[in-house]
């Protein structure tokens, strides 16, 4: 702040500094902020997770002939090339940090026919809660028919933990 | 009236006063200090946030993840191009080796640019791949991905 008096000389206030000291904290505040916040992914990651399983799923637009099966079931994660081992860090190896369903319904009687789940999941019960410290949940649904002609809803559900790299 | 106000300024603010002189030149040099010392805070703010925006810490982070992320959608007989042009020169510039930026190792990935560090990130897409640096690009700015096949 340059203030002039009648006589002409100038004075600097430093209260032009201290305004600008308050702008640069503001500044600075913002930015330290923004950048030690880390980067949220695990949105990208449960799509990303979705994705896959859908596509293992399907052959060619129609259901694969086996996901049906209990061999398929059982050996899901092999089949579709999962692999839920995380870094040894927070604990994670020993709570899995994935987690994912998927339930396989008549469409024209809306019945269950079965279920694949695998990973974490002690990580559903979290689904649904309000907090940047909770699980990601992810819940897609999609049709489709196999070789026969049959009529199915697949409906996936995927959650990704790892909030102690993703959530400050 | 004028002048009563001004002396209450004067008084009121905590101010610096730079003693009048109806000189010209003295005049010049306040407004010259005056803003010289305006651009060195303006610089001061400018130079961190640009060391904010290009810290090793978080350029690590971001490409860990970037990476995984990619992994995640990967399939086999992809390959991906990945421009990291950031992270080479801030390796460069702490003479870490380029072939050791980044390294795989299990199903987790870690990016390091600096000596002591690093960030590790894990994916879950099984995939057998292989990483290497683009060295017939001049400058050299990035990796290639070669996704195999599932292990």
């Amino acid at each position: 702040m340059i203030l002039k008096n009648k006589k002409g000389d100038k004075i600097i206030s430093v209260y032009w500094f201290v305004i600008l000291f308050i702008v640069a904290g503001a500044i600075v505040y913002m930015v330290i902020s923004f950048y030690g916040e880390p980067y949220d992914i695990r949105e990208a990651e449960a799509y990303a997770l979705t994705n896959k399983a859908a596509r293992c799923l399907s052959d060619a637009g129609y259901l694969e002939e086996e996901a049906l099966s209990v061999a398929f079931k059982e050996n899901f994660v092999e089949k579709c090339g999962f692999n839920f081992e995380t870094e040894d860090i927070y604990n994670w190896r020993e709570r899995g940090q994935y987690y994912i369903e998927i339930d396989f319904y008549d469409f024209s009687t809306n019945q269950g026919i079965s279920t694949i789940k695998t990973g974490n999941e002690a990580l559903k019960t979290d689904c649904g809660l309000k907090g940047e410290g909770f699980p990601v949940c992810l819940e897609r649904s999609f049709y489709i028919l196999d070789r026969e002609k049959n009529q199915y809803q697949i409906d996936i559900l995927s959650i990704v933990r790892k909030t102690e790299k993703n959530v400050q | 009236m004028r002048r009563l106000v001004n002396k209450k300024e004067n008084q009121r603010f905590l101010s610096i006063r730079i003693l009048p002189n109806s000189n010209k030149a003295n005049i010049l040099t306040q407004n010259i200090i005056f803003i010289i010392l305006n651009l060195v805070f303006l610089s001061i703010l400018v130079i961190f946030l640009f060391s904010k925006m290009g810290n090793a810490a978080v350029l690590e982070e971001k490409y860990a993840k970037q990476i995984a992320l990619i992994l995640d959608s990967a399939e086999p007989g992809m390959i991906i191009s990945l421009n990291m042009r950031d992270a080479i020169k801030i390796a460069n510039k702490e003479n870490q080796d380029l072939d050791n930026i980044i390294s795989i190792y299990d199903n987790v990935i870690k990016v390091q640019l600096k000596e002591k560090g690093g960030y590790s990130y894990s994916f879950f897409n099984d995939i057998d791949f292989s990483i290497y640096l683009n060295t017939s690009s001049e400058p050299i700015k990035e990796y290639i991905i070669f996704v195999e096949d599932y292990n």
